[in-house]
């Protein structure tokens, strides 16, 4: 990227801004956070001028909770936006004119303020900013403490679209589900907007000096009584302010929490190392990796990375990793494994003794012996199996990894460590470093001190940016009760949730792309964190709430930031020169270059130490009888705060497929053992009753193949009861089962059936390929055998097919657009989905239209199961259009609404479409989607500004489907027109693509014979999917390849 | 003029042992019983069976603004299943169609006799079936507004024609056509006895309105003469129709690449269907019908036989189509077809309405092999009941049934109708018998100048010739 290292042009941002009239401006140059039009932030202007304003916002409000009767409604008639107001918000006459002029505003912030917050775009910095043409910007988002680099693109000021930023260590150019919706929780009428103390309307200036005056108190004993409860966070900035804040308060206490951080992984590695390290993963060299319950391609902050890298490691040919996973639920990294053991989640820590134990039999591994023998015996897994993955491992020494998953206890992350020590993984596969995140301990144990604090009234104010701990608090600890409890609580809010309802002062959140700050990545890498827009109801950042203890006036979370970082430029390697210059390229690459940290280097395993150790631990651990309980992060909306985002609750779960709910899965086995039912189309399931020590929960049963037995799986994330609408009744809230001392498993559990069935939104009701092999998935023995079955299957569905008619020549064309999918490199994470609804302005529909069948996403991601039910073989494989050359929806339609494009694309023309749907009863794909009903004119105004501007919105009763992202097709062919050239392989990408972690899609001329696309169709694993209808589809598939450990091949 | 006594004995045909007319009929008699229903005011079990209609039409109406108001979604139509009950309904109203010009044409063009006493009756029903049916092609569109016309073929400002691939524009000309013709023969047919209305009218009113119905007729040789031909070339032009249609409504499935659908047996299978189901339909309402309207002794016993023939004979070609069918499902080596035939079908959530239809289309007709059967009322009626029922169920298990279980088992979903459906489709049955109750009402339910024709004919053939030598 060598317009990268270019110094920008220093001056032109200003000047557009400076230039440029309202309507036309560009958030390209500035994001100023005030405003000077009144009525995008009448909230505040409301607050900080006459109470006349605040008058009637209160009768605006009361007036709506009469309307409405509700007595919940009456009581939050001070909230800007009452709880669960509707399951598609309503927007009345006056908020739609508040929320379209915000949008208005919000187009033309660049020129209304001469801010000096200044935003700065990524790479493509134009000479002239052109309304219509979207600009990017660099920023990152922050997962589990550490930062991914994102590209935002940005249409007149509005965000509209998120893309990785390829410079990223953790993101590659490539995003995950959460980070493609960041866009529905920017643009989401359910966000907290009223700054207030006990449902007083506060501003923020009051607030600052309400604070100053606690913050004077609390100086008085040093802070005693003050306490912080944040999220994980690596971010240079907090660190610094939590530094200078300690120094002001020399005894108050900061704490990280997050619900889905496991301490294990922690407190494991000071076992083995004698103190705290993170361990950093390096896939590519790996070509054997063992995962003990972990889900490295399916969550956490390297996941998106781990996926690239596994997938490098996928090609026939090439030597190839093999992935062995043991875990009790399927998830996405055990649908990518090659051999897979169902082990309830409690019993993995015996797999991980019974490995040490196996390779300490071994010459040369004695070490290991001794320290599997601290587990005095404690062992599980099926012997032969182990033994395999023993040798298997032997073999690639210094080329294998071993992983343990953030829910396993400290004796397996201990053991693990020990084995990657043995087999010469550290340094290689595996290196260790100094955390960066600020407390090594953030998981559900790390709330437990705190909670003591509080129940024994050693809190007098307690300032919490963490993310909803009352909700997401371990259920024995009763954090709400507490919290309630406390004189002052702050929270820093980013919807009225249920920790909301019982802090003291809320402070709305400003969002992630509306905010200033800093993060690290996974190796240290810093970027800094810019805004993409000025905060749409006047929210603050957890910089500005944490500043406000330090006393320095209201500066602003961009002064705070700037001025911390001119402090640190000599820190920066090669940052030299003047600081604006600097920190200009800093923020437009999105990523401060030599930052990254390096691993120790001198560290040394002590066995002794994790002998001794380990049974401690392992008498912690889950014993005794009954039914085990395992609790997971969700794919969807992780620990909950992406659950107001109907994208991602619309999204099917990447291996259950179910939408717009959570559920108890089961074994086949355990299901039959206590009688649960199915009905209707494998969609309706018993409802189970759990208890687990004095709590109790409902859950519905969903049937999991491949699930170990005698264990239950649950999400967390659901069941939410604060204000969120679009969460508001989806799933149970799987957490109220879970305790601070066994937060991610515990046996005990008792299940029984329940009266009633539950019907799921399940995307994908069949499990079997009924003998189709839609999904082709062979091992590497049968594909480098040219005569075996696989490989006669690939050669028949590859082979020309005899035709009447001569088909098209679409050689001569310019371009000839086509795409092949890698089903070896797709891991089924789904982030395609959710990046085409973003790219398509596809709309959401509703459970009860899931229910139906009628889901928009043109994308989506079939899951098979092969083999037997109980230990399934899975595989993944994305289908959208395939844009077929012989299209058959093409002639049957009646008004030529559906038509063929010189170069190849099957077209919807959606104005002359009249809704017969004969196109998708022809469609042996089964890809496209209807307009049953109207999707799209109840959008609240303010969700339509992040609306792709380069897309139709289609109306009702209208046939649309995937178009290969034909504006970004025709966007391309207008630049590259204008330089006097073509499109060249690379540069144009479908969104799905551009999104995908694992790079399984690739996408682009097939007349070009050197085109990355036209490579891959032309690879040996390369398939049509059902090519003996001949319909010459332009998206192809390669096989998968699994590479099986002849040991444990079947037959 | 024959007698009373001779043409009590000359209306029966020594050959069959039960006549076409019964009684000893004159003129006279058959003009005051075959325009008494049309005379007499309405009695109780009218106006109850015409008020039981309106309700029905009410529902239609429902469905119908319903569907409009909010769109498809209202239905239970899904993706894969994206036609359902409006295009089952379609194709089943279009073959109960088929009697009526199978009766008038084919059967005049073979100098059927039987087909007089029934024609006016089946003929009135394919209209209104015809009627019903194309309510739906319009409105299970997501855009009727636009459907409504831009599937006609005419230069517009789009600069684009209808897709002249696309069976559903073959369906608009087909279907259209049909309509037209059905609608003109049925009303040429009425225009002699429009006229005998218009006579006998007692009220200025009815004479004003009979009288500018029938055109003018008086019934000189010249008119007769016209008359017969335009009749005959009518005829004439239907009989293509009575094969074209269907073979064309066919078509919708037979060009789709779908299993269940892509399948060459369609047209002539579909025909037979449609006259199959078209004969069961006129047994159905004929039975109570001669009843009530005092038809009994134009409408024998003899007719209804000859329809539950034409009703077996059908069903054995709808069977055979099904065993081609399930053959070549077999035959051709398609993994898709067979699942569909011999998995989908016998074995999928939607098996029971597969295995009604074979019981129903398959299995009931053969009761018709015995004459008892064939000439016992009550039989033949809830046997042509059946028969409408199965031939409901065949198009739902073509349409519905293929669709929900197609290439890739990722998108198969299950498909269950709606209250909105279940309403439009007792809409279009409501819609039906008010046309038809209606029709009773002012229209001679028979054609009086053709059964008299008839009278006359079988007694020239019988005495006519002797009378004429000694006359």
């Amino acid at each position: 990227m060598s317009s990268h290292d270019q110094d920008p042009p220093q001056d032109h941002p200003e000047d557009h801004a400076r230039s440029t009239s309202p309507r036309q401006g560009e958030g390209a140059s500035a994001s100023p956070r005030r405003i000077s039009l009144p009525i995008v932030d009448e909230a505040l202007a409301a607050t900080e001028t006459a109470s006349g304003a605040v008058r009637e916002q209160r009768k605006y409000w009361r007036s709506i909770a009469e309307k409405e009767g509700s007595p919940k409604l009456a009581a939050a008639a001070l909230r800007e936006f009452p709880p669960g107001a509707s399951e598609l918000p309503e927007v009345s006459r006056r908020s739609f004119m508040k929320l379209f002029g915000g949008g208005a505003a919000a187009a033309g912030l660049a020129a209304c303020h001469p801010s000096d917050e200044q935003a700065i775009p990524f790479v493509r910095r134009p000479e002239e900013v052109t309304p219509g043409n979207a600009l990017h910007f660099a920023t990152a988002y922050g997962v589990e403490g550490y930062g991914r680099g994102l590209l935002v693109e940005s249409h007149e000021g509005r965000p509209t679209k998120i893309e990785g930023n390829p410079d990223h260590h953790d993101s590659l150019g490539a995003t995950i589900r959460y980070e493609q919706a960041l866009l529905q929780g920017l643009y989401d009428n359910d966000r907290a907007k009223q700054l207030k103390h006990k449902d007083e309307p506060l501003s923020w200036n009051t607030f600052l000096g309400q604070m100053a005056t606690l913050a004077g108190r609390h100086a008085a004993d040093g802070g005693a009584k003050l306490r912080f409860l944040t999220d994980p966070t690596a971010s240079p900035l907090q660190l610094e302010l939590r530094k200078r804040i300690l120094e002001k308060f020399p005894k108050a206490k900061f704490t990280s929490y997050s619900s889905i951080a496991g301490d294990g992984a922690a407190d494991g590695l000071r076992l083995a190392y004698g103190k705290y390290v993170e361990a950093r993963h390096e896939l590519t060299r790996a070509a054997v990796i063992v995962s003990l319950d972990a889900d490295f391609l399916g969550e956490g902050p390297e996941s998106v990375r781990a996926m690239r890298q596994f997938a490098s490691g996928r090609l026939p040919g090439a030597p190839m990793n093999r992935l062995y996973v043991v875990e009790p639920a399927l998830t996405v990294t055990g649908m990518s494994a090659d051999h897979r053991l169902r082990l309830r989640a409690g019993d993995v820590a015996g797999f991980a003794l019974a490995l040490a134990a196996e390779l300490g039999r071994r010459p040369g591994f004695a070490q290991l012996a001794g320290i599997a023998s601290g587990g005095h015996g404690v062992t599980a897994g099926d012997p032969k199996w182990i033994s395999a993955v023993a040798s298997d491992l032997i073999k690639h020494r210094g080329q294998s990894l071993l992983m343990a998953g953030r829910r396993q206890s400290a004796a397996v992350h201990a053991v693990v460590a020990a084995l990657n020590a043995a087999l010469d993984n550290v340094g290689t596969t595996v290196t260790y470093a100094t955390p960066l995140l600020a407390d090594p301990l953030s998981g559900p144990k790390a709330l437990a001190p705190l909670a003591e604090e509080i129940a024994a009234g050693q809190v007098d104010t307690l300032v919490i940016t963490a993310y909803n701990p009352a909700y997401t608090a371990p259920a024995d600890l009763k954090f709400d009760k507490l919290l309630a409890r406390v004189p002052n609580t702050i929270y820093c809010a980013a919807y009225e949730d249920e920790t909301a309802a019982v802090c003291s002062y809320i402070v709305p959140a400003a969002h992630q792309l509306e905010s200033w700050g800093d993060a690290r990545a996974t190796d240290g890498t810093i970027s800094i964190v810019q805004p993409l827009i000025a905060p749409l109801w006047g929210g603050h950042t957890d910089i500005e709430i944490l500043s406000a203890f330090l006393g320095e006036g209201d500066l602003g979370a961009y002064e705070v930031l700037r001025r911390s970082w001119a402090a640190k430029q000599a820190t920066v390697p090669g940052a030299t020169g003047e600081f604006d210059q600097v920190w200009e390229k800093w923020v437009g690459d999105g990523v401060i270059v030599g930052t990254e940290t390096t691993p120790e280097a001198a560290l040394t395993l002590d066995g002794a130490a994790i002998q001794q150790g380990l049974g401690a631990l392992l008498a912690a651990g889950p014993k005794g009888g009954g039914v085990e309980i395992a609790f997971v992060p969700d794919y969807k909306v992780l620990d909950g705060r992406f659950a107001n985002s109907a994208w991602l609750q619309e999204l099917p779960d990447p291996v259950h497929k179910i939408t717009w709910d959570n559920a108890a899965l089961l074994s086949p086995a355990m299901a039959k053992s206590l009688g649960v039912e199915v009905e209707r189309d494998n969609d309706t399931f018993s409802v189970l009753v759990i208890e687990y020590k004095d709590r109790r929960v409902h859950a519905p049963a969903l049937i999991a193949p491949g699930h170990a037995d005698d264990s239950i799986t649950l999400a967390l994330g659901y069941g939410r009861t604060g204000s969120e609408s679009v969460a508001d009744g989806v799933g149970f809230n799987a957490g109220l089962l879970r305790g601070s001392d066994a937060p991610w498993f515990d046996r005990g559990a008792q299940v029984s059936l329940a009266t009633g069935m539950h019907l799921f939104g399940l995307t994908q009701n069949h499990w079997s390929m009924e003998n189709r092999e839609p999904a082709i998935a062979t091992s590497l023995a049968d594909f480098e055998n040219p005569r075996s079955e696989a490989r006669e299957l690939i050669e028949e569905r590859r082979a020309a097919l005899p035709t009447i008619h001569e088909p098209h020549d679409y050689s001569k064309e310019q371009y000839k657009w086509g795409m092949a999918i890698d089903l070896g490199k797709c891991t089924g994470c789904s982030t395609c989905i959710v990046a085409c609804q973003s790219e398509n302005n596809i709309p959401t529909v509703g459970r009860d239209q899931v229910v139906r069948g009628r889901e928009m996403q043109w994308l989506r991601v079939d899951r098979y199961y092969s083999g037997e039910l109980e230990d399934p073989e899975v595989i993944v494989q994305p289908l959208a259009c395939v844009h077929c050359e012989t299209a058959p929806c093409e002639y049957v339609c009646p008004v030529n609404a559906t038509v063929h494009s010189d170069e190849g694309l099957n077209e919807m023309v959606y104005n002359r479409c009249v809704g017969t749907r004969y196109c998708s009863n022809n469609c042996p794909y089964k890809v496209r989607r209807f307009n049953f009903l109207d999707f799209t004119s109840e959008t609240p105004a303010v969700r339509r500004l992040g609306m792709n501007p380069e897309v139709t919105v289609r109306s009702r009763g209208v046939m649309e489907k995937c178009t290969y992202c034909v504006q970004r097709i025709e966007r391309k062919r207008i630049e590259t027109r204008v330089a006097g050239r073509l499109i060249e392989d690379g540069e144009l990408k479908t969104a799905c693509q551009q999104s995908c972690p694992a790079g399984a899609i690739e996408f682009g001329n097939l007349n070009d014979l050197k085109s990355r696309v036209t490579k891959a169709q032309g690879d040996e694993r390369r398939y049509d999917l059902l090519h003996e209808l001949g319909t010459r589809p332009r998206t192809a598939y390669l096989a998968r390849v699994r590479n099986l450990n002849p040991e444990l091949a079947k037959g | 003029m024959a007698s009373t006594a001779t043409s009590a004995s000359t209306t029966r045909d020594p050959l069959e042992p039960i006549p076409l007319i019964e009684g000893a009929q004159t003129d006279e008699s058959l003009n005051t019983s075959l325009l008494d229903h049309v005379w007499r005011s309405p009695g109780k079990g009218w106006w109850t069976l015409f008020g039981l209609a309106l309700a029905g039409l009410g529902l239609l109406v429902v469905g119908i603004t319903v569907t409009l108001w909010k769109g498809i979604g209202m239905w239970g139509n899904n993706i894969p299943v994206g036609w359902a009950f409006g295009i089952i309904n379609f194709v089943w109203w279009i073959g109960i169609g088929h009697a009526g010009t199978l009766i008038s044409a084919i059967l005049l063009l073979l100098q059927q006799k039987w087909r007089t006493s029934i024609n006016r009756f089946s003929e009135a029903m394919t209209l209104f079936a015809v009627i019903c049916a194309l309510l739906f092609p319009l409105i299970h569109t997501g855009r009727p507004w636009f459907a409504a016309y831009w599937l006609m073929p005419y230069p517009s400002v789009q600069g684009i024609w209808p897709q002249f691939k696309s069976p559903l524009v073959w369906d608009v000309f087909a279907v259209s056509t049909y309509f037209t013709i059905s609608l003109l023969f049925w009303f040429l047919g009425l225009i002699p006895d429009l006229a005998s209305l218009r006579d006998s009218s007692r009220k200025p009113l009815q004479k004003v309105i009979y009288g500018a119905l029938a055109l003018g007729w008086r019934g000189s040789g010249r008119h007769w003469a016209e008359y017969k031909w335009a009749y005959l070339l009518l005829a004439g032009l239907s009989t293509p129709l009575v094969l074209s249609v269907h073979t064309i409504v066919s078509f919708d499935f037979a060009v789709s690449i779908l299993p269940g659908w892509h399948t060459t047996v369609f047209p002539p299978y579909f025909v037979a269907g449609a006259v199959f189901s078209g004969f069961a339909m006129v047994v159905t309402w004929m039975v109570p019908a001669r009843q009530f309207l005092g038809l009994k002794h134009v409408v024998t016993m003899k007719h209804l036989e000859n329809m539950n023939k034409v009703i077996l004979a059908t069903g054995l070609m709808v069977g055979y189509g099904y065993a081609m069918e399930h053959f070549i499902a077999w035959y051709s080596g398609s993994k898709y077809e067979f699942a569909e035939f011999f998995e989908v079908r016998q074995r999928g959530p939607l098996a029971p309405v597969y295995w009604l239809m074979m019981f129903c289309n398959v299995v009931v007709p053969n009761i018709f092999w015995w004459r008892k059967a064939r000439t016992n009322l009550l039989i033949m009626w809830v046997a042509a009941l059946l028969v409408n029922v199965g031939m409901w169920c065949e198009r739902f298990t073509i349409i519905a049934t293929s669709l929900h279980r197609d290439f890739l088992p990722s998108k198969w979903e299950l498909y269950a109708p709606t209250w909105v459906d279940w309403s439009i489709y007792i809409g279009t049955i409501g819609l039906f018998s008010t046309l038809f109750l209606l029709f009773l009402k002012f229209v001679p339910a028979v054609a009086v100048t053709e059964v008299k024709e008839l009278r006359h004919e079988l007694a020239h053939q019988a005495h006519g010739h002797a009378e004429e030598a000694h006359g």
